[in-house]
């Protein structure tokens, strides 16, 4: 199952570091094959060096697409994740 | 993480005073290029284990790094680390560096270089500083993985962290020239001599080094602090905490001496009895004037002009250079300015200029010799030079003269030189000085020859001894050979000091002689006017000066002459400046 939608970048430091560790780390355990797509390009979401190179803002728009077995509970875990900050500021 | 280590006491050479007390790191110099091989299908799975097996040892290290800033608060520190954890399990350190092993068949080291100089150009290419930063994390980790797959990867000595004790096989000079003596407080080397320009590259720095130490049979766990006296080539590994003391307060001592000298560095650089010494600074760079000015440099003795252009890329053109001599020229207003030309070769390297191994000896085509060959190199050099004096009081030095002949041809390569210039109508003063610098024995046997033909001459001690006694200074089997004392080395300065006053020409000495103010007393009383020294050594040269009767430096000079090796000498010269400048710590010890 394949589901592709769009996610907001809402915290002020963009995708940095701790962020992307919080990404990686939501989605250890997840079967699902998951890719960002931010300004044309398109890295790997269990990786935090992809998620690096993206170079995600604030305000940035991304483009998720998780392809496999439990592509919807990832959307929402994933989703709940950009919109409470990462848990790192005050949402 | 305190271990109850032993403290342990070993003895290597002395090659820059002063005393630290650090943190050890293990800096180990390698080939920048990794190795590229291809491995056979066999091979493969063996190859992935062991790259595997250096991410997994990498992540331990981390692991344990982690835990212990936890365990001190360092939270904020911790937090990385525990990124780099993550990263180190990424799938692009991980799965693809594995697939592209699989895919290339080539050895993991040069995969993941490949991977990361990769990673590097996509992080580079982004616009946002806080996120192009974060390579530095994978390069970080990156340096660990590949000195767990090799053991050895080349870290800059600008990257180690503050309060560094540095140990290494050997330092090279560009190695030592990109420390920050904030954050190394001193360098333990197997090999390098004295006079090494490791070695002196790091005096300017004022950063203690001892060599001869078998730097590859320590283990670097089992040691937490080290102490370094420089003065006697004295390490002490994991001291005790009353030893510690002690260094702590030596260094207390030294700089409250220090602070003492720096006070009185504005006085002028006589004798007690009245004599006046032209005490100049050799440099190396124009931002070392500012401290040569504030320590009343009478003007700069020596200005190797080859320092500023072994970091560039390339050789530097006539502008370039003009404009270097210019920022050194401007800032000395009418003091004079000694500039020597090109001294490349031996062991100074020149990183654009491909040499044959030949030509790289201390014996083959290096300085004059080489600029002889290389006309154009020499005559944009000479322009260069000749252009500034127009600004001030420059003066010309050839580097290693061995024969009149070399003289003859360097002053008629000026004079085309001149004439060009003329010609161009570019303005240049009449004339300018001309020296040679007398640092191959022959040069000083036929002193008599170069003065009648020459404005000045300038003792590079360091050389003249190496070739007087054919013991090159870098190497250490031949350390304790390698003697500023020698009495063949003092009656050689005694020859060129009395063929140059005789013909009435300044002589001036500028090797690690001029710096060591034991000598100080002795090199006046053989008849040297002037001395030419790093800047920091201008306040303690100074003091010596001050503190010597030139009666009684005459006296010392004739008495060293009837002395027969060099320990008798060196005794002597300890024994009068224990006398006369009993307060210093630095070198009476």
């Amino acid at each position: 199952m394949k589901q592709v939608f769009q996610v907001h970048v809402r915290n002020s430091m963009g995708l940095h570091t701790r962020p992307a560790t919080v990404i990686v780390k939501l989605l250890q355990d997840c079967k699902s094959n998951v890719l960002f797509t931010c300004k044309k390009e398109t890295v790997n979401a269990k990786s935090i060096l992809g998620i690096l190179m993206l170079a995600a803002t604030k305000n940035s728009k991304i483009i998720v697409t998780v392809d496999g077995g439990d592509a919807e509970e990832t959307k929402v875990k994933l989703i709940e994740a950009f919109e409470n900050k990462f848990w790192e500021e005050l949402a | 993480m305190k271990l109850n280590a032993k403290e342990v006491h070993l003895t290597g050479a002395a090659l820059c005073r002063g005393i630290a007390i650090g943190t050890p790191f293990f800096f180990t110099v390698i080939e920048d290029i990794l190795p590229e091989f291809t491995l056979s299908k066999q091979e493969i799975e063996q190859e992935i284990l062991r790259y595997s097996r250096a991410v997994n040892f990498c992540k331990k290290d981390i692991e344990k790094l982690r835990a212990q800033l936890e365990k001190e608060g360092i939270l904020e520190g911790a937090a990385i680390l525990e990124a780099h954890l993550q990263i180190m399990q990424d799938p692009l350190i991980t799965t693809e560096i594995e697939k592209e092993i699989r895919r290339t068949q080539k050895n993991s080291e040069y995969v993941f270089q490949t991977a990361i100089k990769k990673y590097e150009k996509k992080f580079n290419a982004i616009r946002d500083p806080l996120f192009r930063e974060r390579f530095k994390d994978i390069q970080d980790l990156s340096r660990r993985i590949l000195g767990y797959l090799r053991n050895s990867v080349r870290i800059i000595l600008t990257e180690v962290p503050p309060g560094s004790v540095v140990f290494a096989h050997e330092l090279t000079t560009s190695d030592v020239a990109e420390a920050c003596p904030d954050n190394i407080v001193a360098f333990i080397t197997e090999t390098g001599g004295e006079t090494s320009h490791a070695a002196i590259v790091a005096k300017a720095k004022g950063i203690p080094f001892v060599s001869n130490i078998k730097v590859e049979t320590l283990d670097p766990s089992k040691i937490q602090r080290v102490v370094v006296d420089g003065r006697t080539g004295g390490i002490i590994l994991n001291p005790t905490s009353e030893t510690e003391a002690y260094y702590l307060d030596l260094q207390k001592k030294l700089s409250y001496y220090f602070s003492a000298l720096q006070k009185a560095a504005s006085l002028a650089a006589e004798t007690i009895d009245g004599y006046r010494v032209v005490l100049s600074a050799n440099i190396d760079t124009p931002e070392e004037l500012s401290i040569s000015k504030k320590y009343g440099a009478s003007g700069v003795g020596l200005l190797r002009s080859e320092y500023a252009l072994l970091t560039r890329e390339g050789l530097p053109d006539e502008e370039t250079q003009l404009a270097l001599y210019l920022q050194v020229v401007n800032q000395m207003q009418d003091k004079h300015v000694v500039i020597r030309t090109f001294d490349v070769g031996g062991d100074k390297l020149l990183v654009n200029f491909p040499q044959d191994n030949e030509a790289q000896t201390f014996l083959g085509c290096r300085a004059i010799r080489f600029l002889l060959k290389e006309r154009e190199i020499f005559k944009t050099q000479l322009r260069a030079i000749l252009r500034s004096n127009v600004y001030g009081n420059v003066r010309v030095l050839f580097p290693m003269i061995s024969a009149l002949s070399e003289l003859e041809e360097a002053k008629s390569i000026m004079n085309e030189v001149t004439e060009e210039l003329q010609e161009q109508g570019i303005e240049i003063p009449y004339s300018i000085p001309i020296g040679c610098m007398i640092e191959v024995p022959s040069a000083a046997i036929i002193a008599d020859l170069l003065a009648q033909q020459c404005d000045f001459l300038s003792i590079g001690t360091n050389d003249l001894v190496q070739y007087s006694m054919a013991v090159d200074r870098g190497n250490q089997h031949l350390h304790g050979m390698y003697t500023q004392t020698d009495p063949s080395v003092i009656r050689l300065i005694k020859l060129i000091a009395t063929e140059a006053n005789h013909y009435g020409i300044p002589v001036s000495v500028c090797g690690e002689v001029a710096a060591d103010p034991r000598f100080t007393p002795l090199l006046l009383g053989l008849g040297i006017h002037e001395l030419s020294v790093s800047s920091r050594h201008i306040p303690m040269i100074k003091h010596a000066i001050r503190s010597t009767r030139i009666v009684e430096a005459s006296l010392l000079a004739e008495k060293v002459l009837s002395l027969s090796t060099a320990q008798e000498i060196m005794e002597l010269l300890m024994k009068e400046y224990q006398k006369n400048v009993p307060e210093d710590c630095f070198y009476n010890c």
